[in-house]
């Protein structure tokens, strides 16, 4: 914070609803939800000029295929932004998307930007499998013990937290049970309205009648994941997926998904001279890393890092978006650091909603900026557990 | 005759038979457009779409291949009647009632196209009533074809005619059903439940009465009436739980209307105790309760005397499983028949009263003996038909006792045996045919064209056995000339089930070569499933004692090299599969110039059951062929291909059909599928010439595989990381697995190496002699060669 020679702060943020893999998304490019949410960011910042973006930033867990080619740069010019805006594409997995924020602020607190996007687009519709295109591990792995967690799938790493920190099934299934609840309760009241920039899918389709190719026009206003329904005796029928005798099901996970957000961030000066109204300033970010096998509980080393760095009590957060990975691994952070259950996921989280990987850190960015906007929190945090073995936290403090 | 061509079939009815009917059509790439009522709500089609959906789930599988069930269309009496116009053939499977039948022939006759075939599945109402609906035009190109349950698995179908049937539509059928489905015909005539179920029906009230009679068990009657007599496992009243209790009382009670003259019809009756079952809801298996009940893991039977059920036991007395156990089939008569047990009478009861109504209904409900004996083979999976058995236990010998029990008043009825039976013959079947009681001659086979594609077709007891002439013969092999065809050898084994043993696999390569010199092409074919159970582990067990790990990999040496001498032979050599070809069989499969299978083969690598890997070249065969795929297509990666591979080899998975072998990559796209066991010999055969015809030469060795490596192999371990810690599989089974990932990533070398087949076979041996040395995989091995089942430890 001494060093910074200015603040940044978050004037406007956005995001697609995000759709249930190969649902209601799955024929749109990562690149075209990418240039939506960026076109829909800048609208909300009437008057600024797109000239001063000093860079956008985009986190993308799996940045190859339709996604690969660096997609900040292909998203933006879709986009229409000047072809003077450079774009980066940036990958710390399931994080990516929050990195993107903090490097953005970064270089504003730095004093070399005073316009920034930071984004996140994923679309797990279109990738053939959760490990990307083409596979292949280092056989090194599995020369020393201590590395052969990196070699465990995420689920595994799940059913070890909840072995680890004794997190029955009961506990994992009631979490997602209330997640389900409470994203679907969210939904009903309209909460989730003014950080959504519906989407308008069109699929061309054959139309074999005619003979002629047709377009299918889709309006995707809400998140496709929640289920009103959804409740333990449902749940209690799924089996485990990554272990014999596990507690993992796929109702207890997150949900594979499709989407992106955005985030426009600008300095004081910015601020005056378009006469902008912000909506927070960014009060820091923190990565950390745990052993590889047991992933999950990176939050409880990157939340206390982050709190430190900013200078405040984890009482003053009201509102914290924790990544719902597994409920194994939101209920070992949560009791770990005792983070108050009201203050988490308050709209529901990944198990509900959806998780598109490198794009859920702007995603729920936006979420936080809304429940601001709406004065429900003077504080609010994005936090998430990181493959390998990492956790992520962002903080932000309204100014609404 | 004209060449029949079936471009679509129809079937009517989306019930049990009519959607199983569809999918064995679509398994035989003969689209099929399946029809039902339409829905009330919803969906018109939606009956026939949750038929569809509910063959996907049924086990055993009607479907071949997964992918088949998208060629069934679904439609509706109401909206979808104009594509029956489209086509060849229609088969009708609607529930067995005449007056809705009738209704729906009048319903569809104005949409059936003017050469097409339509055909009744019934199980037993007269097709010449059936046909009383049709319009003039139609009713000669009308007749039965009756499938039996499950069609797909089933060989028997009933070919019916009716009056004014055309004998050239019937031909063109019977063709149609034997080569296109591989089904086995039998013609039957128009009498109730024609031949199959007439006797078979007949055989479970005989043994209705005689349970009930000598007041035996229904589990012990089961017991007494499988296996132990050649029958199916499920034998009498385990058949009757899954037919359906209801289902099986109809079918009596079509008996009972239909057959008022017969001089059985008394027995025509359902007992009490079914009729009561099937009032208190207990229908069988559909019902989770019939004559059995599971409770919990146990099995529950109905007991009469207790009016409820009780633990499942049902043994066979010793002495009459002695009985049973011996050789010759007239002492076992002669001894059963003399024997006071009541177990013992019951056998030699049922068997008598089978025969003296076969023997007196044969001029009625059937053209010959062998019809008869062929249907309850291939209609109710009995090892041999009622006469086969009678002949093999002496003719006159049986017909006596049996007259002897009829004078007496001892059997079901008192009708006198026909006096064919005493005219001196010693049997039904001989060298010049089967008995026609009806023509009073022996018929010879059918000599439909479709016959000729049947080297051998099944044969029944005391039918001349054709040989062929032997070129060589060892311990191991035979190799042999068919009649009239002296230019493909066909080499046979003589192992029990084929297993692969040193001279077996002396005895292919020593064929290879004098293929190479006197023919023009080698046929591998068994004259009865499985193709081979794999190599023979007995074999490997004394120098595996002697911990010889040298001489073990010597043998695996020599049968890489059987595989290789397979596969480069300077002539043609086609693998004629059916059955299982599992392990070494398997390898000897992909080796092959070609494989021509019949649909029921069930194709695996499964080596890792016993702890091992596949190392006769199926390893090596499948690395090449990844790089050969990868190099097709752009930027082709090896390990896409592979990783799949991975998981066949290392859970050891076993084809459910041909189709599914070409999908796990055992069979090639070049692989003839076909449907009919009985051809495949003949399908070799011309294959064999055909590419002999082309000019043979031997696949060029590969130079330059490309192998998935180290990092291949570390991917493939990443998965097996996870298994083995979610407590999946065991640490001695992520042992041979990753000995699979070395041999198929061909070793740990950098990714993309280009090497040889000579290195991946080396790779492929020193993997298996690896695992020979652990202690686990040795447990494994003796625990197979012991029980005869794998081991998980």
């Amino acid at each position: 914070m001494t060093r910074q020679v200015q603040d940044a702060y978050i004037v406007a943020a956005t995001r697609t609803p995000v759709g249930k893999v190969r649902g209601a998304l799955r024929n749109v490019r990562p690149d075209d939800m990418l240039a939506h949410v960026i076109k829909n960011v800048m609208a909300r910042a009437p008057g600024l000029d797109p000239k001063l973006i000093g860079d956008v930033i985009v986190g993308c867990a799996m940045p190859e295929a339709e996604q690969g080619m660096n997609v900040a740069r292909i998203g933006l010019l879709l986009a229409g932004l000047p072809n003077s805006v450079p774009g980066m594409t940036i990958n710390r997995f399931c994080s990516s998307g929050v990195q993107a924020v903090a490097l953005a602020a970064d270089r504003i607190r730095l004093g070399e930007a005073d316009v920034m996007i930071a984004a996140g687009t994923e679309t797990m519709s279109m990738m053939p499998t959760m490990m990307g295109n083409k596979i292949s591990l280092n056989p090194a792995v599995f020369e020393r013990d201590e590395n052969v967690g990196i070699a465990y799938g995420m689920g595994l790493t799940a059913e070890k937290v909840a072995a680890q920190w004794k997190v029955s099934r009961e506990d994992q299934d009631a979490f997602a049970v209330a997640s389900h609840r409470k994203a679907t309760a969210a939904i009903t009241a309209g909460r989730f309205k003014a950080e959504i920039s519906p989407y308008t899918a069109r699929d061309h389709q054959p139309d074999f009648k005619s003979g002629a190719v047709k377009i299918v026009e889709r309006v995707v206003e809400h998140d496709e994941g929640p289920r009103p329904d959804s409740s333990m005796e449902g749940l209690a029928k799924l089996r485990p997926v990554f272990a014999a005798k596990g507690s993992v099901t796929a109702g207890n996970s997150s949900q594979m998904s499709d989407g992106a957000g955005a985030v426009l961030l600008v300095s004081e000066k910015i601020l005056k001279q378009f006469n902008l109204k912000p909506i927070a300033r960014f009060r820091g970010f923190a990565v950390a890393g745990v052993p590889p096998e047991i992933m999950g509980i990176g939050p409880i080393e990157a939340i206390p890092r982050v709190l430190k760095q900013a200078g405040i009590k984890q009482a003053d957060v009201d509102w914290i978006e924790l990544n719902e990975a597994f409920a194994a691994q939101s209920l070992a952070v949560m009791r770990t650091l005792e983070l108050d259950p009201q203050k988490v996921n308050p709209l529901g989280g990944a198990i509900a909603l959806g998780h598109p990987l490198g794009a859920t850190g702007a995603i729920r960015t936006a979420t936080v900026m809304a429940a601001m906007q709406r004065g429900e929190a003077k504080f609010g945090m994005v936090t998430m557990c990181i493959g390998t073995g990492m956790g992520a936290a962002g903080l932000f403090e309204s100014v609404v | 005759m004209s060449n029949f061509i079936v471009r679509k079939v129809a079937v009517l009815g989306a019930g049990v038979m009519g959607a199983q009917i569809a999918a064995h059509c679509a398994n035989a790439n003969v689209p099929v457009v399946l029809f039902d009522l339409p829905a009330k709500e919803g969906d018109p089609n939606g009956i026939v779409k949750k038929a569809l959906d509910g063959l996907k789930k049924l086990e055993p599988s009607p479907l071949a291949a997964k992918d088949r069930v998208a060629y069934i269309d679904a439609a509706n009496y109401d909206s979808g009647l104009e594509q029956l116009r489209g086509c060849d053939l229609i088969i009708e499977a609607i529930a067995e009632r005449m007056d809705w039948k009738h209704d729906l022939y009048r319903k569809v006759a104005p949409f059936v196209a003017e050469h097409a075939i339509f055909a009744s599945n019934t199980s037993g109402l007269s097709i010449n009533a059936l046909a009383e609906a049709l319009p003039a035009g139609l009713k000669p190109r009308f007749c039965g074809v009756h499938f039996f349950n499950p069609p797909r698995y089933m060989q028997l179908v009933e070919l019916i005619a009716c009056k004014g049937t055309a004998p050239e539509l019937l031909d063109n059928l019977e063709t149609f059903l034997t080569t296109t489905l591989g089904k086995g015909v039998v013609r039957a005539l128009d009498t109730p439940n024609f031949v199959a179920n007439r006797v078979g029906v007949f055989s479970m009230l005989a043994v209705m009465h005689h349970t009930e009679r000598l007041g035996l068990g229904f589990d012990v009657v089961d017991a007494l009436t499988g296996p132990a007599i050649g029958r199916p496992k499920s034998a009498t009243y385990r058949t009757a739980d899954v037919v359906g209790l209801d289902t099986l009382a109809h079918v009596i009670k079509t008996m009972q209307d239909t057959l008022p003259a017969d001089p059985w019809h008394k027995f025509y009756a359902a007992p009490a105790w079914l009729t009561f079952l099937i009032g208190k809801g207990a229908l069988g298996q559909k019902t989770r309760a019939g004559i059995y009940r599971k409770e919990g893991k146990a099995i529950h039977v109905v007991d009469l005397a207790k009016q409820d059920y009780r633990p499942s036991a049902g043994e066979v007395d010793a002495e009459v499983a002695a009985i049973l156990k011996i050789r010759n089939p007239a002492e076992k008569f002669e001894k059963l028949r003399a024997h006071a047990s009541p177990q013992a009478q019951f056998l030699w009861a049922i068997f008598r009263d089978i025969f003296h109504y076969c023997a007196f209904h044969l001029e009625s409900i059937a053209g010959n003996a062998r019809d008869v004996d062929l249907a309850m083979r291939w209609g109710f999976g009995w090892k041999e038909g009622p006469f086969e058995t009678w002949q093999a236990a002496g003719w006159q010998a049986i017909a006596n006792a049996v007259k002897a029990d009829i004078d007496a008043g001892q059997a079901m009825s008192a009708a006198p045996l026909p006096a064919w039976v005493f005219d001196g013959r010693v049997g039904v079947h001989g060298k010049a045919g089967s008995y026609s009681a009806s023509a009073r001659v022996e018929q010879p086979r059918s000599t439909l064209p479709v016959y000729a594609r049947q080297v051998f077709p099944e044969r029944v007891l005391g039918e001349a056995e054709e040989r062929g002439t032997t070129v060589f013969e060892s311990e191991g092999v035979r190799m042999w000339t068919a009649p009239g065809d002296a230019d493909i050898a066909v080499l046979s084994f003589k192992s029990k089930a084929n297993t692969l043993g040193p001279d077996v696999l002396e005895g292919i390569i020593e064929a290879v070569a004098r293929a190479e010199r006197d023919y023009q092409g080698l046929v591998i074919w068994q004259s009865k499933p499985p193709f081979s159970a794999g190599a023979n582990l007995a074999a490997l067990a004394p120098a595996l004692q002697a911990k010889d790990f040298a001489g073990l990999e010597k043998g695996v040496a020599r049968f890489q090299q059987m595989s290789q001498t397979l596969k480069y032979a300077q002539v043609p050599v086609v693998a004629a599969v059916s059955g299982m070809a599992l392990g070494g069989g398997c390898e000897v499969v992909m080796h092959s110039s070609r494989a021509v299978a019949a649909l029921e083969s069930y194709i695996g690598l499964v080596e890792a059951g016993v702890g091992l890997i596949p190392a006769g070249g199926g390893c090596k065969e499948f690395a090449l062929r990844a790089s050969e795929a990868a190099a097709r297509i752009a930027g082709g990666d090896v390990f896409l291909f592979l990783q799949p591979v991975f998981q066949t080899v290392a859970m050891a998975n076993v084809s459910k059909s041909a189709l599914e072998a070409r999908e796990l990559g055992f069979l090639r796209e070049s692989d003839p599928v076909v449907f009919n066991a009985q051809e495949i010999l003949h399908v070799a055969r011309q294959t064999a010439r055909a590419l002999a015809e082309s000019g043979w030469r031997p696949k060029l060795p590969p130079r330059g595989i490309k192998v998935a490596g180290r990092n291949g192999i570390a991917t493939l371990e990443m998965m097996l990381v996870n298994m083995r810690e979610g407590g999946m599989i065991s640490a001695h089974d992520y042992r041979v697995a990753k000995g699979a990932a070395a041999a198929l990533c061909g070793g740990d070398v950098e990714t993309g190496t280009p090497v040889n087949e000579d290195w991946l076979l080396a790779v492929e041996r020193h993997e298996f002699v690896e695992l020979l040395k652990t202690e686990k995989t040795q447990q494994r091995i003796a625990h197979m060669l012991e029980t005869g089942k794998p081991l998980r430890n």
